[in-house]
């Protein structure tokens, strides 16, 4: 038995840039990229959540 | 490629090709292990079972869930600066023995940013920020908030300055919190997108490393501070930020009493020193991976009874998260995010700052060093050795080229231990993240 768990979803965009320097996520020492979203998917998510 | 791996009685598949992340049961795990080349005795699986083993993986293939070639996408090299480390204060009221910016001087003369100077900060970052509407500025220190009223200035002036262009800031303050009355929590709130609280947790651990300038322990001069602080920070970002040493590498208890104390995002980062009572080493790596464990299960049992908290390094989005392109190219230090020290110095970022090697222009001249620029946007994932083979390297991009400097002289030369504390921090949160998704 082997079940997915989570997969990425399909991007409607990549490498645009408006993502926030990592760093400042929260911390000062171990950047992590994996734990930032994507700031124009959450955007557009907001905005297709208002509609 | 695939990483296999354990956590108690649960078998984990994660496929570096797809970021898909996938449970099997001990038999998948076992054949995926042995085609991957490890010894594994398949010799109790019926012919019957090896044939369902290898419809399901084919059926993963196919999905493109599993084995998917990865992409060796070299990013963009960004012409823009998005984002600066103002260093508001080259000065500190605490005494941090573990301080990498040397208790707060940075090998240096003790100094504050003029307002002048932080003008040009904005204005340069402005002048360089092309169509890019959001403009992040963290004031750092020291201790920032030593230097208050520059900040507020800042603040007002960027605001309107960005106004004029269509753009907009998101300003960040990292404070060690002695300084916090209700006037500055009353700026902080409303003009901080983030505010970073740092304290190290229980008392006793808190004491030993970061003191006053008297040399007495400074957690009781904070934690009702910190507490006052988040108890009126709303729904606004914040995160409570210890450092462990090697002198706590019990440090899950740290975390848990920073939870009890009602802080529910709080993030615990592995202290950079080459003081030798402090540093951590690798003989220190089974007690650090142990406490990541202990931590995992007890971040589980609080939020399956409803008390659960934020640990920063225990979220990883596999769902939605950044582009490919974000995960290559990492956190943009010396190419699209740089540091600015008090005399308008420009550094790659905070933790270059100092270094002549580093000095990259001035915000009064208002140009970057091409050559160093050029060094940084060069570097990406696919420059770093030996991340080719570590299936982190999507989530981590790498490592930090500061953290790879400091210990390796050399920005794509990963340091190792970092890698392995990192590598053990993404399992817990495919755990994590597993187990939520079980629960729903």
């Amino acid at each position: 038995m082997i079940k997915t768990i989570a997969k990425p979803m399909n991007r409607k965009v990549t490498g645009c840039g408006e993502c926030r320097s990592t760093c400042q996520s929260a911390c000062k020492t171990s950047c992590t990229v994996g734990n930032q979203s994507c700031e124009r998917v959450t955007r557009e998510e907001k905005i297709e959540k208002r509609k | 490629m695939i990483h296999i791996f354990d956590y108690q009685d649960n078998h984990y598949v994660y496929d570096t090709g797809s970021g898909a992340l996938h449970m099997a049961d001990r038999e998948t795990a076992d054949y995926l292990r042995a085609k991957e080349g490890q010894t594994v005795d398949l010799s109790a699986l019926s012919p019957e079972k090896i044939r369902e083993i290898e419809g399901d993986i084919a059926s993963l293939v196919k999905e493109e869930l599993l084995y998917k070639e990865e992409v060796k996408l070299y990013p963009p090299k960004s012409k823009y600066v998005k984002a600066l480390c103002l260093h508001i204060c080259h000065d500190c009221n605490l005494r941090c023995r573990y301080c990498f910016a040397d208790e707060g001087a940075y090998h240096s003369a003790r100094e504050m940013m003029s307002l002048d100077t932080a003008k040009r900060a904005i204005d340069f970052l402005i002048a360089n920020s092309g169509d890019r509407k959001v403009l992040e500025v963290d004031f750092f220190g020291g201790e920032p908030l030593m230097n208050l009223s520059v900040i507020k200035e800042t603040v007002y002036y960027a605001k309107e300055e960005a106004a004029k262009r269509g753009k907009r800031f998101l300003f960040t303050t990292t404070t060690n919190a002695l300084l916090l009355n209700e006037e500055t929590v009353r700026f902080l709130n409303e003009e901080m997108e983030n505010v970073v609280l740092s304290i190290d947790g229980r008392k006793e651990v808190h004491d030993a490393v970061r003191k006053t300038v008297n040399g007495k322990g400074s957690f009781d001069a904070v934690i009702d501070k910190i507490k006052n602080f988040v108890s009126l920070r709303g729904d606004k970002h914040f995160y409570v930020r210890g450092t462990f040493t090697a002198k706590n590498l019990d440090f899950d208890k740290d975390v848990l009493f920073l939870a009890d104390q009602g802080f529910d995002s709080i993030s615990m980062e592995p202290v950079v020193t080459d003081i030798p009572d402090l540093q951590i080493k690798e003989g220190d790596l089974p007690a650090v991976k142990e406490s990541y464990d202990r931590l995992c299960d007890e971040y589980l049992k609080r939020y399956a009874e409803g008390k659960g908290f934020n640990f920063f390094h225990f979220n990883v989005d596999l769902e939605g998260g950044p582009c490919l392109s974000k995960r290559v190219s990492a956190c943009g230090a010396g190419n699209e995010y740089f540091s600015v020290t008090p005399n308008g110095d420009i550094y790659p970022c905070h933790q270059f700052a100092g270094d002549k090697d580093f000095l990259m222009g001035n915000v009064f001249e208002g140009k970057l060093d091409p050559s160093i620029r050029e060094r940084f946007a060069s570097s990406c994932l696919f420059t770093r050795k030996g991340c080719e083979d570590c299936f982190a390297k999507f989530i981590c991009s790498g490592g930090c080229n500061a953290n790879n400097y400091h210990y390796n002289r050399d920005i794509d030369v990963p340091y190792q231990m970092t890698c392995e504390m990192m590598k053990k921090r993404i399992e817990c949160a495919m755990h994590i993240l597993a187990q939520k998704k079980l629960g729903e």
